[in-house]
């Protein structure tokens, strides 16, 4: 997020913004344009100082500058703007890069290039129609924000940013594992998958039912697709309720039965005493769960298993949600719909597709705390049962909403659960029209701010976090986001050759928090998954307007901290010491501590 | 439940009606069945329903079982109670016939009612059965409700019996208006000395206060003391009167710092002199500007929804917010809510009330609004203006005294718009709750910089369904006075000096709530500058001081700040309002870099003050539901440990803990400590701010089990709506018919 400027406007008075992560004086810019702009460790300029081409601001008009592009990034600068009209942006974020207007296209502006962002913008610059001016950058960035498709390597492997903490050790399977108890008398650990032949997609380690021997196991994958079986993904810590994830099973046409899966799935539904019936929820509308068997997938037969129940959630396919997003930013950006904005916002049907992910977590989280076991599954179960699983377990433990275990959520249950991250985003490649990209883990990011605005005090981090990761999804700074599957990231040695997102994030702690979270006593998260309380998160997809106000500057967080103390700051030195001295409680200490970060929720309003 | 730290008041359950002062039963019924759904559970209360001069009162004979409508308690009302004010329609129903009917005053019921439907213009839906109760009685009770819900003549309204039996000596509650001042600290505007206060409070040296309208001479609608410019003489002002609507001069409203005022003007009847008048007043505000600046007129009713629009999109709104959560309506939630055009209204206000804002602060004019009788969107319009401007106003005090200025004492139609004596729905509009809902936008949007929190919004909008407040209950000052008068000789009342009867304003909170109760009206959020005269060891900010740094912000605004702005003109802005000003003056100068545009970028480009000036966004995507006001009866809308609450929570508790420390801190440098003897560390209960507050032990209390998004109001007890799906009664619910006309059903009945 520190990098993603648009059509940011700063001058000398907004130096204090944590937006920005270069701090430029006029004077020096005068003297040498971006000499200023420090670049990452390992990014490189591709090309120079870019001189008169112009950003056709959306919303200010055209503005002349300089472009420059790294490896890293494309940086554009005005000239003879004060302040200056900067915009920064990652290559990552690049979906697709097309020339506009040709050598003989009339009118000003018309010639030049069409960058469209995975980010919710675009970006239109205009050149000098004499001498193919654009052809230089033209091939330059589409070569250089699309790697993979050039035999270029993506960024996060040439970066050499050195972090304090290794975020690649935030997640360690078999400690969380621990956390929830496990292995327990019912369920086992086993690293039958550790050279990925059960399921390639599949982390290695693996959590089972005691009683099913490998041999089920191997038996039960040939019948899920993609051989992605029912494993455990959480576990009730009291009622020993589990949530189970996995795919289709393949009935196909013809209805086919498998005696090893019905009883695999018996088993999973006997580990808890409680269960009289173990709950499968399909992920997909009921339709399409039959469309799945013409071509060999499908669901559960009442008749083949018996001790379940199905049930179908009705969340629509990636296809829907990608023409569900384009359709919301049809209508905010580079304007927000005016004259009939809820209307406009209702048939893009983008909230709606929210509520139907967050009432089919509800249902899932509903039934683990009433002491009923269930499975979850889409088609191949990683995307839909991505989203369902980890709300659920959003809801159902407090864990997840702290700023570490959030992290954890998200490397187990969408990394290392083989969300298809590369085909969704589709980091480095040109093919921007390709039907596997779908904002499914947008989506879930947006599922995640919901609850945080119904719960304000629930979460440990705050929206900020959410957007860096959503930034640097697209970015390719880091390798968290990168490849489809474990077994992928292991091949191309991602952990060792680039950076984690949490090394970033944690090294930056402070600005993620949220100063209003509230150690909870246990119990379960309900959100109202209604209408009437869920809304567009504008920060996230209008954040490019100008006539949004940007996000609070840390100056303006330090005063309303101590306005909100109420007292001058040496009253505030003189609570310090009061709190030192033991004359108050351990919370006040930790207000003292969160101190002058900590006041940052009023912008949140 | 909760740990002792926590403080909730818990209201002692009486199984008695509560009743006082002039408040008489007129009829009851035993054995009434309280329903909580539209099937009969075993939820459902037991218990006596009692129709009073006052409201509708139902008492459980099962004390155990109590569910309680406020976290809080109201002294005027029970858990179960409606005011009669507060009901906006009544339905009979004979299960076993089938018939219905909307009861209305004066009519016949040829029926014996099973069940009784009451549905209240707080959104509320009540529903009591009458199986086990006598069908003459319970017949008596709704014909009563009916009968009282609408009374004939403005004197039956409860106030008067309520204020009147003060004068009694029965009641033993004699308070005199000077304790009352005392008590309260609001100005009221009903004295020149409070009009004084306000001119040199905003530095509007060039205006003084015109007691041409005492006893209300001139004007019917005026109040007797108003401002006007220095320069037109009480002779003058006399002999224009004529030509307004109503009589009504030209008020005077609030200046800014820069020394433009703001100014409201009822439209001039007297075409002849239309112009020479305008002109008139229209030099008179120039001459009063200190640098003779250009005047404004922006005329209202050209450019903002007419009142009846208002009302038409609330009673859609309603129909929304209570029967919009069915599977079928769901899906359209966001279409529907676009069609009531409730949030429209909302947003052209505030679009208008910036624009006149831009003219004051970016501009340096004066400016006039002008309506056709200046007593509606005027009030909306020059509140909200003077809200954005000015911090004063913000303040609890602030905002209270505002309300006094610009509604009651403008002459807003209150008797007429809350329709309290139903009689006539065409004048019927919530303005005063577009107001509020205008404020909780900007609230939402700079939750630091208001004194106050939505509950007290939300309470505020309430009580005007309370009929026994000054604030409420009339169409202007003159009136009040003339009805008190009406009302004491029919009583052979003795009103003494005072010309009216001593209606409590609404602002005499402890009317309604206790001290403790009270603090859920003070936001933790604000940065205010309560805190300011233990800070400054004594010297209490001025509002000079805030003045200062408040127009500093407008000095910041050279065009070279903010490069982005030279191309405004280019910008495609759909919708814009900018232009709606009419140059009515011809002395209006167009000066392109100080554009509308121009105004909101360069100020969304510095950081928000919340002492500054407070510009809302108003892009329809971020204007949103009242949800607090809205949805808290709907149970399904209601998020159990969730809300905004929850942040409030948490933050008071820190708030309060600061104030202790504080406390601590004075003690230990010897300082005085106000309140506390030297030996005691503890704020007294009176003196915490905070409803929530931090508890002594060093123990980390835990968020209350009751706190959800609908606290402190509690939807159980009233009709849930998915309860209704299926069954028999859906078609009384269904809507729209029901609630918008009340002549369909009555055509339905045999």
């Amino acid at each position: 997020m520190a990098e993603i400027e648009s059509c940011f406007v700063f001058n000398a008075s907004t130096k204090q913004s944590i937006f920005l992560c270069f701090q430029a004086s006029n004077e020096s810019l005068k003297m040498e344009l971006l000499a200023d702009v420090p670049l990452l460790p390992g990014e490189e300029r591709v090309i120079g100082k870019y001189k008169d081409i112009i950003y056709i601001c959306p919303f200010n008009g055209p503005v002349k500058g300089r472009v420059f592009i790294t490896n890293y990034r494309l940086f554009f600068r005005s000239v003879d703007v004060d302040p200056a009209v900067t915009l920064n942006v990652p290559l990552g974020v690049i979906s697709r890069v097309e020339k506009m207007g040709g050598a003989s296209s009339r009118g000003e502006n018309s010639y030049g290039l069409d960058i469209t962002c995975k980010d919710m913008r675009n970006l239109r610059f205009a050149l000098k129609q004499e001498g193919h001016s654009r052809r230089d950058i033209f091939d330059i960035l589409f070569r250089y924000a699309f790697p993979l498709s050039h035999g270029l390597q993506l960024f996060a492997f040439l970066s050499q940013e050195k972090y304090q903490e290794n975020g690649w050790t935030v997640y360690n399977p078999v400690q969380e594992f621990r956390r929830q108890g496990l292995p327990n008398d019912q369920w086992r650990i086993t690293f039958l998958n550790n050279n990925y032949e059960l399921c390639d997609t599949y982390p290695t380690i693996l959590v089972v039912p005691y009683s099913a021997s490998d041999e089920d196991l191997r038996k039960v994958a040939t019948f899920r697709s993609r051989g992605r079986i029912p494993v455990l993904s959480w576990i009730h810590p009291e009622n020993q309720a589990v949530i189970t994830r996995c795919s289709q099973p393949l009935v196909g046409m013809s209805g086919k039965r498998n005696r090893d899966d019905e009883r695999y799935l018996d088993i999973i539904r006997a580990t808890n005493k409680m269960t009289s019936k173990l709950t499968i929820f399909d992920a997909r509308p009921n339709v399409n769960a039959v469309a799945n068997k013409a071509t060999g997938g499908g669901y559960e037969g009442e008749d083949a298993y018996q001790n379940a129940e199905l049930v179908f959630l009705d969340i629509h396919n990636i296809h829907v949600m990608r023409e569900s997003l384009k359709k919301l930013k049809d209508i905010v950006y580079p304007n927000v719909e005016e004259s009939h904005w809820l209307s406009s916002l209702e048939s893009t049907h983008w909230l709606e597709h929210i509520k139907l992910v967050l009432s089919g977590a509800i249902q899932v989280a509903d039934k683990i705390s009433t002491g009923s076991s269930v499975v979850v599954h889409c088609s191949d179960g990683w995307d839909r049962t991505a989203q369902l699983t980890s709300l659920a377990m959003l809801m159902l433990d407090s864990y997840y909403r702290t700023f570490r275990g959030f992290q954890v959520l998200l490397e187990k249950e969408w990394i290392s659960f083989g969300h298809k991250f590369a085909s969704r985003i589709g980091h480095g490649d040109k093919n921007h029209a390709d039907a596997d990209r779908s904002p499914i883990f947008l989506q879930f990011i947006d599922c995640v701010w919901q609850m945080t605005k119904q719960f304000p005090t629930a979460f440990e981090f705050n929206e900020r976090l959410l957007v860096a990761v959503l930034d640097h999804l697209y970015s390719c700074r880091f390798g968290t986001f990168l490849y489809n599957c474990e077994s992928a990231r292991d091949a191309n040695e991602v952990k060792m050759k680039t950076v984690s997102l949490w090394s970033f994030i944690n090294s930056d702690r402070a600005s993620y928090i949220n100063p209003f979270y509230t150690v909870e006593f246990v119990h379960v998260l309900y959100p109202v998954a209604s209408m009437r309380h869920l809304e567009l998160w504008v920060s996230y997809y209008i954040r490019w307007n100008p006539r949004i106000r940007q996000q609070v500057r840390k100056g303006q967080i330090c005063s309303s901290s101590t306005h909100l103390l109420g007292s001058t700051s040496q009253d505030h030195i003189c609570i310090l010491q009061l709190c030192q001295r033991g004359c108050t409680s351990v919370k006040m200490r930790s207000y003292c501590k969160m101190g002058f970060n900590g006041v940052e929720m009023l912008l949140y309003f | 439940r909760h740990n002792g730290s926590q403080t909730a008041p818990l209201v002692p359950v009486s199984s008695v009606c509560v009743s006082f002062a002039g408040e008489i039963v007129v009829s009851e019924v035993n054995f009434v069945r309280k329903c909580m759904g539209t099937v009969t559970t075993r939820d459902d209360l037991w218990g006596k329903l009692i129709c009073t001069n006052f409201k509708v009162s139902f008492v459980t004979h099962d004390p155990s079982r109590q569910v309680r409508k406020f976290q809080y308690c109201n002294r005027l009302l029970g858990d179960h109670d409606v005011p009669l004010a507060c009901v906006e329609q009544l339905v009979t129903v004979n299960d076993t016939t089938g018939k219905q009917k909307v009861l209305l005053s004066n009519r016949k019921l040829k029926f014996s009612p099973t069940e009784l439907i009451i549905y209240c213009k707080d959104f509320r839906i009540l529903r009591f059965r009458f199986d086990e109760s006598g069908p003459e009685s319970a017949k008596k009770v709704c014909l009563a409700i009916a009968h009282y819900c609408q009374p004939a003549d403005p004197l039956l309204l409860f106030g008067f019996e309520y204020v009147g039996k003060r004068y009694d000596g029965s009641s033993g509650d004699q308070i005199s208006t000077a304790d009352l001042s005392a008590r309260l600290r609001t100005p009221l505007f009903d004295c020149s000395s409070d009009w004084d206060r306000e001119i040199k409070r905003t530095g509007a040296s060039e205006w003084r206060v015109c007691s041409l309208n005492e006893g209300y001479a001139v004007s019917p609608s005026l109040p007797e003391h108003f401002v006007v410019p220095v320069s037109l003489a009480d002779q003058d002002l006399r002999q224009f009167s004529c030509s307004f609507a109503g009589q009504r001069i030209p008020l005077w409203c609030w200046n800014h710092p820069n020394g433009s005022a703001l100014v409201r003007m009822a439209s001039i009847r007297d075409v002849a002199h239309q112009r020479k008048l305008e002109q008139r007043v229209c030099s008179a505000v120039t001459r009063s500007h200190p640098k003779r600046s250009d005047v404004l007129q922006s005329n209202l009713d050209r450019s903002l929804p007419r009142i009846q629009d208002v009302q038409t999109s609330l009673v859609k709104l309603r129909q929304i917010c209570v029967f919009g959560g069915s599977e079928e309506s769901e899906d359209k939630w966001f279409s529907s809510m676009e069609s009531s055009g409730w949030l429209e209204n909302v947003r052209a206000f505030l679009q208008h009330s910036i624009e006149v804002v831009h003219m004051l602060e970016g501009r340096g004019m004066s400016v006039i609004l002008q309506e056709e009788e200046d007593r509606d969107l005027s009030c909306v319009v020059s509140s909200l203006v003077q809200l954005m401007l000015d911090p004063h106003f913000r303040s609890i005090e602030g905002f209270q005294s505002l309300v006094q200025k610009e509604w009651v004492m403008a002459g807003h139609r209150f008797l007429d718009r809350c329709n309290h004596l139903k009689k006539s729905s065409k004048e019927e509009s919530p303005l005063f709750l577009l107001f509020v809902d205008c404020v909780w936008q900007l609230m939402n949007q700079f939750p630091s910089a208001f004194e106050f929190t939505e509950i007290y919004l939300a309470v505020l909008c309430d009580s005007m369904w309370i009929p026994v407040f000054s604030t409420f209950l009339f169409n202007c000052p003159r009136q009040r006075a003339e009805h008190s008068r009406d009302f004491a000789q029919s009583r052979y009342l003795f009103l003494g000096e005072e010309k009216t009867l001593r209606f409590p304003p609404v602002w005499d909170w402890s009317q309604q709530f206790s001290h403790r109760d009270q603090a859920l009206f003070n936001s933790p959020f604000y940065v205010g500058k309560r805190a300011a005269p233990c800070v400054q060891n004594g010297a209490v900010k001025t509002f000079k001081r805030t003045k200062k740094s408040y127009s500093s912000t407008l000095r910041g605004m050279p065009s070279m700040q903010n490069g982005m702005l030279g191309r405004h003109g280019s910008l495609p802005r759909r919708n814009s309002l900018i232009l709606r000003f009419r140059p009515e003056s011809p002395a209006r100068r167009e000066a392109p870099e100080s554009t509308l545009d121009h105004f909101t970028r360069d100020w969304l480009s510095r950081p928000a003050d919340p002492h500054g000036l407070l510009l809302p966004q108003l892009l329809p995507s971020h204007l949103k539901l009242w949800r607090l006001y809205f949805l808290r009866w709907v149970p399904e809308a209601r998020i159990p440990h969730g809300g905004m609450v929850m942040a409030l929570h948490k933050l008071s508790l820190l708030a309060d803990e600061i104030e202790t420390l504080q406390m601590k801190l004075r003690q230990y440098s010897g300082g005085p400590t106000p309140g506390c003897s030297s030996d005691r560390v503890t704020l007294s209960p009176e003196q915490r701010r905070m409803y929530f507050r931090g508890s002594p032990l060093p123990i980390t209390p835990q968020q209350p089990e009751y706190l959800s998004s609908a606290f402190p109001f509690s939807p159980v007890g009233n009709l849930s709506r998915p309860e209704v799906l299926g069954t028999p009664l859906r078609k009384f619910l269904s809507g729209a018919r029901l609630w918008l006309s009340s002549e369909t059903l009555v055509n339905q009945t045999p």
